[in-house]
């Protein structure tokens, strides 16, 4: 498994230990070792990968197979409807009543939170300002569109000031604009509100946007935890801007020994060792090729994924193979 | 200068000085000047509109540190979001139609309490209140009456009420807003069954005890009176949360399984409609009355007959019917039970 920083760490709004949920002979979630710190964590990983069974695990909704976990350090085995009241869960689907006003419908959400009708009255009118729907609150949810309804999902999640809101794939479905303003949403209520959120999303672009950590699961398993700076140390490149003489280039890096990924003219060489920037001139040099740019390449949250997986393959054995898979250069485990 | 607000005041102290009494001559100068504020140099301001600055959004997190009420007052909150709604916006919207039909059916249903009430009007309580006054009878049809108040009335309005209640969270998903909260699953059936069943119970019930206490008052009935019939109408109440019970178990079962209102309210008057029909045939046919142990209505019938001491229609033991009552919310709260257990929060 890829690393976490232990040097800053911050409370723990969910942790487990060995968690384990399984259908029949399906493993679900298998073995999940977590620790998800206060603020923005996205919660990665392809379709199948379990990321609904863990939310459901953390709701308290599922009883777990084998391990334990806390959610706000509440036990997921015994207090789901404590966890539920304490967290904000924004479901990835439709989840409102499409002849309701968006301010009834919050504030029925607040009710079924236990709030007094009146002080939930007027919470629902503060959230519904929040995600910028405070001229649309008295409009029927059918006449809204899809990133109005998503804000609306958010304003029911956050009506009670919750100290973790789970955001189910808060940006499904929406356009440039309303995608902007609802992680543009997500981030302020991390840094403006203090509140953690624990965003499940397979966009990567996303993720980077609001999150400063993330859980990456693949097939029931954790493949990696952590701050995504750290992350991306794992998976450090060059890029070299090439005129003349790529392929000679690249031949001859790859003759040292480098491991280089090619695109035209532009190519990628892993930091697999010191002094690689020397290297690469040193054989621009002896192949006539003209470098025009030489950088670290600042990798995206996108690509680390795409490297971890395909160190991975599609069979994830062990948490512990992705790290002995891991170039020298990188990272090592906490 | 336009537009400045205090140009505005200036004009306004200006239009004060100019004074229309019965006096001033009319020349139109003061008009123009009241109208255009007009100064003695000859300059000229209008009243600006007020300030046109937009609002702007600021997005600010407002945290809030009140208390969440216990379990209670969440599933108050549920049953009070489907009963509220029939006399309230704000609540769980009802069509117009359906509630403009349980307006009617209340007045349906209460309308063996005006013969009484017109009786105590005329003077003449005898004639008509031994016709249309509390009895076994009166009391067994106002609950168990076939035409209109089993035909017209309570299926329907069961089928109106329920057939949408839990359907239209699987077809909206709104499921997840309840079980991603501190709802549990029990909380959720029971609060949509009592929410349904106090709407049937009020029409069915309600009017019932509103028909016997309208001629206690009406036609002044003493102790001797109520103590000698309040048995009937305990055992006619008893009759009625039979068939609000029954009715409302097989609509939220029905409603269990289904994503749309359309079936569950079909699906509850064939349920109810149409094996009496066939049981009807069948036994004018072929003489066999073992279907109307299948006819929730039938089987609630042959009960209540036996709990009003009226005679029966039926050849079968009332125990039996009893028996086929309490299969019948068996299986239906089977069905409900593991249709909502199956209902998902992350996807549906």
């Amino acid at each position: 498994m890829y690393p976490q920083d232990v040097t800053d760490a911050r409370p723990a709004v969910v942790e487990t230990s060995g968690l384990t949920k399984a259908y029949g002979s399906h493993v679900a979630l298998d073995g999940l070792d977590l620790r998800i710190e206060a603020g923005a964590t996205g919660l990665l990983g392809a379709n199948g990968a379990g990321k609904s069974t863990l939310l459901k695990t953390l709701l308290g909704l599922v009883q777990v197979s084998a391990g334990e976990g806390k959610v706000l350090g509440l036990d997921i085995r015994t207090d789901g409807p404590s966890i539920r009241q304490r967290i904000g869960y924004m479901p990835e689907y439709e989840a409102l009543d499409p002849r309701m006003d968006g301010i009834h419908q919050v504030r029925y959400a607040g009710e079924l939170l236990g709030m007094n009708p009146t002080v939930a009255m007027g919470r629902a009118h503060q959230a519904l300002e929040y995600v910028g729907l405070g001229e649309q609150r008295y409009r029927p949810i059918s006449s809204y569109s899809t990133g109005m309804r998503q804000a609306t999902k958010l304003a029911c999640a956050i009506i009670h000031d919750p100290e973790l809101i789970i955001a189910d794939e808060p940006s499904n479905g929406l356009d440039a604009a309303s995608r902007d303003f609802m992680l543009q949403t997500l981030d302020t209520t991390v840094r403006n509100g203090q509140r953690s959120v624990l965003m499940a999303s397979h966009l990567m672009d996303d993720v980077e946007q609001v999150c400063e950590r993330i859980v990456l699961l693949h097939k029931g398993r954790l493949v990696a935890q952590g701050r995504i700076e750290d992350l991306k140390a794992i998976d450090r490149e060059y890029e070299v801007h090439v005129w003349g003489a790529a392929d000679a280039m690249a031949t001859g890096l790859a003759d040292r020994g480098l491991h280089v990924r090619r695109e035209g003219r532009v190519m990628r060489v892993a930091q697999e060792r010191d002094g690689i920037p020397t290297e690469i001139l040193e054989v621009a040099a002896e192949t006539g090729a003209q470098v025009r740019r030489l950088h670290m390449y600042e990798a995206s949250l996108e690509d680390l994924f795409i490297a971890i997986m395909e160190r991975l393959g599609h069979d994830v054995k062990s948490s512990d193979d992705l790290y002995a898979n891991a170039p020298k250069g990188g990272a090592g485990p906490a | 200068m336009l537009g400045l607000p205090e140009d505005a005041d200036a004009g306004t102290e200006a239009a004060d000085d100019v004074r229309f009494d019965e006096a001033s001559p009319v020349t139109g100068a003061s008009r123009i000047e009241a109208a255009w504020t007009g100064q003695d140099d000859g300059s000229a301001s209008v009243a600006g509109a007020g300030d046109a600055s937009g609002h702007v959004f600021t997005q600010t997190y407002l945290p809030w540190s009140g208390t969440l009420n216990p379990r209670w007052a969440r599933n108050w909150a549920v049953y009070r979001h489907h009963l509220a709604g029939l006399v309230r916006s704000g609540h769980r919207p009802w069509p117009v139609l359906v509630r403009l039909y349980l307006l009617l059916v209340l007045i349906g249903a209460a309308a063996d309490m005006f013969p009484i009430l017109l009786s105590s009007i005329l003077g003449d309580g005898a004639s008509i209140v031994s016709v249309f006054g509390v009895s076994r009878n009166s009391l067994y049809a106002h609950v168990l009456g076939f035409f209109p108040r089993n035909i017209l009335y309570y299926p329907v309005v069961t089928a109106l009420i329920v057939g949408t209640m839990i359907s239209e969270d699987r077809l909206n998903g709104t499921s997840a807003l309840y079980f991603s909260r501190p709802i549990s699953r029990l909380d959720y059936v029971v609060m949509k069954y009592l929410a349904a069943a106090s709407v049937l119970g009020l029409l069915c019930i309600g009017t019932l005890v509103l028909f016997y206490f309208a001629e206690v008052l009406a036609m002044g009935r003493g102790w001797a009176w109520v103590v000698d019939t309040f048995p009937l109408l305990m055992a006619a109440v008893a009759a009625g949360g039979l068939l609000v019970v029954t009715y409302t178990s097989l609509g939220l079962g029905l409603s269990s399984v289904s994503t749309n209102g359309y079936f569950p309210a079909i699906g509850l008057l064939a349920l109810v409609l149409g094996t009496k029909s066939l049981a009807e045939i069948v036994g004018l046919l072929f003489e066999q009355d073992v279907l109307y142990l299948f006819s929730p209505y039938d089987a609630l019938a042959n009960v209540g007959q036996h709990l009003l001491g009226i005679e029966s229609n039926y050849d079968l033991p009332w125990t039996w019917s009893l028996v086929s009552v309490v299969a019948m919310n068996a299986v239906a709260l089977y069905v409900l039970a593991g249709r909502v257990a199956s209902m998902e929060v992350t996807r549906e």
